[in-house]
């Protein structure tokens, strides 16, 4: 009741004070889905798979950015993207719409830097193929103010380290926005992970060895002591069974984390996210074709296998994970498999989004 | 009551024949394959020479086709299906390990509870095959008779497991079901299973020795050595199309006319069970044919089967990044 009245008086303008994630009921995550009407939005979620807030999407969304304090989203189409909105998820208001500049196209993925002041958005120059990171200031009306490289090709998730390095998973391979869906160059991948200071400049850079070139880095997450894990998919032969999770320090190799072979095969060549556990002891890789989801300890070591069919979103829970599919379900994986919700005809999309933890604050 | 009365008229997916598939399709296949499997260690145990291996391995690999699709459940714990089969394999790993293992006389092949750990490109019917195709001598002999014994076991175990995953797909959605949550998902993993085993026969089992038009790949084909690949496809799509009729509550005219269809030409190629035709550009036009035919199942499954219980192909197994 209380929270109903604010919100009216909130949207008649009474009042105006500074929204924080609790204004919006404190998610854990967000997720976006296509609902059963075949409608697309965007939803968040308590740490017990409860909606707390519903916001339709004009079409099929890929993944979210959650801002660091205020209640707000940006949500991102697949790629090559024609949309990045700016959603106030107390008031599910459009504050922005985002296009990409002519000649660069979204890749699906953001993040903030800047103590949430700027929007960081991977993209793709599509004349050279080079990457760019598009910077969109919030303070002035999400206004692009500048963009920086990936020194890569086709990069896909990029995420924010502490002290504001980018770390940007170059793909390798190319996309225009002409021919959708279709990968280009892939005979001459390169992919990378690259550290890039916000300036631009290149701090790190790891490129895999030559028989993995056709392994496309695409995600990526942190774990403890500066650990970067990072999700592939291989664009060779799925049965070759190729290694899909690599973990990183800066300044040091990069390790691959085997798998055993039948659980390799099975993973059809594909990861779709990537996550640690919220105490960044463990990390999943989720593949939606092989309907698996895989669990390494931070050395890289195979722990456990969970089967969910057509399974996706991944985000850290306390002890395990969130983790989201296809049909609808999401449970928290950790010791076990505890089913939070189910929802059929809600299809879960690629992509579960952590809201830091430090502020969600109470729910009202 | 009006709501109530409303709603029930209100045109509803038909029920996904979730019950049929199981006790129908499914445990039958189990029991038979366990039942084939001890028909072959027992014939190993008494005379493994390949002659007298011959049959037994010919109807152990036709029962392992009635559900070698099933790749949800029991047979995805602990690799089992790639354990009894293991196909494709672009690296040779079959080969690298049963050669390996012989080349050792490694003595883990009499042991049973050791043989179980070896790698699983080293057993099954792959390696047996493998195994086979060179003169026979005592540790052959032994290896055999380890690799029957070793299916014999697991086939066992499927046949035991899918007992207790049988009850999990029929009470899908019941409190404490943790595997699956709602019927929905118990009927999605049989729907995939089917159109994911119509993917693999194109895809798989003839794409491979398909290869490009340039570069046929013959060797590539499942168990070649044993004249089996075009009889594993005809035996998985009788097994696909028993799975299928046991899904739809409804009949499935367009499902069942593309089924014939691709037997029809499967019965074309009678004349060449190892599909080594994909070198020669007459042959392998037959071949391309049954390709698109066992393409067309798939589309028609996704119209009628599909279309009619609501079902779609994976939302984010089908799309990317």
């Amino acid at each position: 009741m209380r929270r109903r009245s604010f919100l009216t008086a909130l949207m008649a303008g009474a009042v105006a004070p500074r929204l924080g994630w609790a204004d919006a009921g404190s998610p854990a995550i967000l997720g976006a889905a296509r609902e059963g009407d075949g409608g697309y939005a965007l939803f968040g979620l308590s740490d017990r798979g409860a909606d707390l807030f519903r916001i339709p999407l004009p079409g099929r969304g890929h993944a979210a950015a959650a801002h660091p304090t205020a209640p707000e989203a940006v949500a991102f189409a697949r790629s090559p993207g024609n949309f990045a909105i700016v959603l106030n998820c107390v008031t599910g208001q459009v504050l922005a719409r985002l296009h990409a500049p002519q000649g660069r196209h979204f890749y699906g993925h953001g993040t903030f830097i800047a103590d949430g002041e700027i929007l960081c958005t991977s993209e793709n120059a599509y004349d050279s193929g080079e990457g760019r990171i598009g910077l969109w200031s919030r303070r002035e009306g999400w206004r692009r103010i500048a963009e920086i490289p990936t020194h890569g090709i086709g990069p896909h998730e990029i995420r924010r380290m502490p002290g504001d390095i980018l770390v940007a998973a170059n793909g390798g391979y190319r996309n225009h926005p002409d021919q959708p869906g279709v990968k280009l160059d892939v005979d001459l991948m390169r992919p990378n992970l690259s550290y890039v200071a916000t300036d631009g400049a290149l701090l790190d850079q790891i490129e895999l060895d030559p028989e993995l070139r056709r392994n496309s880095i695409r995600h990526i997450a942190f774990g403890q002591d500066g650990v970067v894990a990072f999700g592939m998919q291989w664009q060779g032969d799925p049965a070759e069974g190729m290694p899909l999770l690599g973990l990183h320090r800066r300044g040091q190799g990069a390790v691959l984390a085997e798998l055993p072979i039948h659980e390799a095969m099975a993973m059809q060549g594909y990861v779709g996210s990537v996550a640690f556990d919220a105490e960044g002891r463990h990390v999943a890789i989720s593949s939606p074709r092989g309907g698996r989801v895989q669990v390494f300890d931070g050395s890289g070591a195979h722990r456990q296998t969970i089967r969910r069919e057509d399974v996706c979103g991944l985000a850290p829970a306390a002890g395990g994970f969130f983790v989201s599919d296809g049909l609808g379900g999401l449970v928290r994986a950790g010791q076990g498999v505890e089913a939070l919700a189910k929802w059929p005809g809600r299809a879960w999309d690629h992509h579960l989004v952590s809201v830091e933890q430090g502020n969600r604050g109470a729910a009202l | 009551m009006r709501t109530l009365l409303a709603l029930a008229l209100l045109p509803l997916p038909a029920m996904a024949g979730t019950p049929e598939v199981v006790n129908d399709h499914i445990l039958p296949a189990t029991d038979r394959f366990a039942t084939a499997a001890h028909a072959l260690a027992d014939a190993a145990g008494a005379d493994c020479s390949a002659s007298a291996l011959d049959a037994p391995y010919r109807q152990a690999f036709d029962a392992w086709m009635g559900l070698s699709h099933l790749a949800f459940g029991p047979l995805e714990q602990d690799g089992r299906a790639l354990t009894v089969a293991f196909w494709p394999d672009p690296r040779g790993l079959v080969a690298r390990s049963v050669r390996g293992l012989v080349a050792d006389q490694d003595p883990v092949v009499d042991d049973p509870a050791g043989f179980a750990e070896v790698s699983i490109a080293g057993r099954g019917l792959m390696a047996l095959e493998q195994l086979m195709a060179d003169e026979v001598g005592d540790y052959e002999c032994r290896y055999a008779r380890a690799i029957a014994t070793d299916l014999a076991t697991i086939a066992d175990a499927v046949q035991a497991d899918w007992q207790d995953h049988a009850q999990l797909m029929l009470d899908a959605g019941q409190d404490g079901n943790d595997r699956y949550l709602s019927a929905r998902e118990a009927d999605q993993a049989i729907y995939t299973a089917l159109l994911s085993g119509i993917e693999f026969d194109a895809d798989q089992r003839l794409g491979r020795p398909m290869g490009s038009f340039d570069k046929p790949r013959p060797k590539l084909a499942e168990a070649w050595r044993s004249d089996r690949p075009l009889r594993n496809i005809e035996l998985s799509l009788a097994a696909l199309r028993d799975m299928a009729v046991a899904l739809s509550d409804d009949p499935i005219p367009l499902t069942e006319a593309a089924f014939d269809n691709a037997q029809a030409q499967v019965a074309e190629l009678q004349d060449d069970p190892r599909l080594e035709g994909v070198t020669d550009p007459t042959q392998r036009l037959k071949i391309e044919i049954l390709q698109q035919r066992i393409r067309a199942i798939g589309t028609a499954i996704e119209g009628e089967i599909g279309g009619g219980l609501g079902l779609t192909a994976g939302f984010n197994s089908k799309d990317g990044d």
